[in-house]
């Protein structure tokens, strides 16, 4: 049984294959959901306003939806096996686009209920201040990017996963600081922000401009892989880089962009407080 | 100093520290050594005579003679071995000068002359390199041709609709001196072919 994919050393076709793993893994995504929201449901006197809260779903569902698409058939074997520019798109999925989906998408009510464990919340707090968020999210990026760590691990299920799972906690570390969900663990101001996502634009372009411009391939493991289609290996590590550096400058240019906005709109407009209220049983 | 015991600062110059790994990694040890796999004595070039995808006769020792000669058995329907080696090969000739790459030919050699045609063998080859060589001849002939060599011979089995063609996965690399001093595995990666083609063509010159 294949409960998570992994590179496969044979040739690719399209026969659809089952991983369970990740299926399991996206139902607990939604069960966790469900069964916290039914645990911690805000007084609705209190609660978000109902299109609030259906845009919350919504991303939530999103999130999850995309992080199954990123792991199973037949995203999940081609960039953990034959593509690299596919592996990248799964990069960009569980590190940059999912996880301020799930924080989104998780009402304030919930992630206090979630840290009313006290070892939560203090794990939350250290890592989520913006030096070790900064450290945890691009430590994870370039060691995820060493060949001997690609080639190292993507051949086992285990591997991959842990992969996976490095991309999706550093992912959420990171967004915690940028989307600051909480106002009790004391979010950067916007210009904290800002400055926060244009720094993490630096560290990536290393990894992006080694796959872009490098003579041959980086990755054993994809360059020896049965080729796909007419694709080259360089030209799909290329293709990887530029997707890294474009798409992934854009995700951050684009939120520097809209926080900038609002900060501006804040500055314009004292009363126009982004804070989400603080959970009335703390107060 | 006491900046250094700064947990930030020291994890800061890890993740430098692996930067700079990544970048000088493996690609640039081991400058003098080939990469391929060096014969205790060197093969000699098997004369044979095959025929190429034009329909003409190609004398494998005349054509080749002077130039470092890369060959290789395998068949146009292999899903692993043989495209990933011929697209490796043709990569790095691309990339490698022309006083280079001009001196180097790469013989492709079918161990399925059924049902790779002269047409099929052609094109396969051209969508790597249109100056790569394609050789067809009975199979009983490439397997003694195989065999003189010191490769083991190809074997087909065709059960239950499933056509396997069995074959040796390595390349034969002569140089000048009309011997093979190296062979190359699966697993020869593009770096590796980079690093030892210029060698081979400026290794044993003459016979």
């Amino acid at each position: 049984m294949t409960w998570w994919c992994s590179a496969r050393g044979t040739a690719w076709d399209w026969t659809w294959q089952a991983y369970p793993g990740v299926w399991l893994f996206g139902a607990l995504l939604i069960i966790g959901y469900l069964g916290a929201h039914r645990r911690w449901h805000p007084d609705p006197l209190i609660g978000d306003e109902p299109r609030r809260k259906a845009r919350r779903v919504v991303a939530y569902v999103l999130g999850v939806g995309l992080l199954w698409m990123a792991a199973d058939w037949p995203v999940g074997p081609l960039g953990a096996g034959y593509l690299v520019s596919v592996h990248t798109v799964q990069y960009l999925t569980f590190a940059m686009i999912a996880p301020p989906l799930l924080i989104y998408g998780t009402s304030p009510w919930v992630l206090r209920g979630v840290l009313r464990s006290r070892a939560v919340w203090s794990l939350l707090r250290a890592l989520t201040r913006p030096l070790p968020a900064f450290l945890v999210f691009n430590t994870v990026m370039l060691a995820t990017h060493l060949p001997a760590m690609v080639d190292g691990l993507s051949g086992s299920q285990g591997g991959s996963f842990l992969i996976h799972m490095a991309w999706l906690g550093s992912g959420i570390v990171f967004w915690w600081v940028v989307l600051g969900p909480l106002p009790e663990l004391g979010p950067l101001p916007y210009p904290g922000r800002i400055l926060f996502l244009v720094l993490n634009v630096f560290i990536p372009t290393v990894p992006a401009s080694f796959l872009t411009f490098a003579d041959y391939p980086i990755y054993g493991l994809y360059e020896l892989a049965p080729s796909v289609g007419a694709i080259t290996a360089r030209t799909d590590q290329q293709l990887a880089g530029l997707m890294m550096k474009l798409v992934g400058g854009f995700i951050i240019f684009g939120t520097a962009s809209v926080l900038f906005f609002r900060w501006f709109q804040r500055e314009d407009d004292p009363s126009a407080s982004l804070a989400i209220p603080a959970d009335p049983v703390r107060q | 100093m006491q900046a250094w015991k700064s947990p930030g600062l020291r994890a800061c110059c890890s993740v430098v520290g692996c930067l700079l790994m990544w970048a000088c990694g493996p690609g640039q040890a081991e400058e003098s050594a080939f990469r391929g796999i060096v014969l205790p004595q060197p093969w000699p070039k098997v004369p044979f005579t095959l025929t190429a995808t034009d329909g003409s006769s190609f004398d494998f020792r005349r054509e080749t003679d002077g130039h470092v000669t890369l060959l290789f058995f395998g068949y146009t329907h292999c899903p692993d071995i043989c495209p990933v080696h011929m697209a490796n090969i043709a990569a790095v000739l691309h990339e490698l000068p022309p006083s280079v790459s001009g001196q180097v030919k790469v013989v492709f050699v079918s161990t399925d002359p059924d049902r790779d045609t002269p047409e099929r063998l052609h094109d396969w080859l051209a969508q790597f390199d249109r100056d790569f060589i394609g050789l067809r001849g009975p199979l009983a002939t490439v397997n003694e041709i195989q065999r003189e060599i010191g490769l083991a011979p190809a074997i087909i089995e065709n059960k239950e609709g499933e056509y396997l063609v069995a074959h040796a996965a390595q390349v034969v690399a002569y140089t000048k001196d009309n011997r093979a001093h190296l062979v190359y595995p699966f697993g020869t990666r593009q770096v590796d072919w980079a690093h030892d083609i210029p060698k081979l063509v400026r290794s044993w010159t003459s016979p």
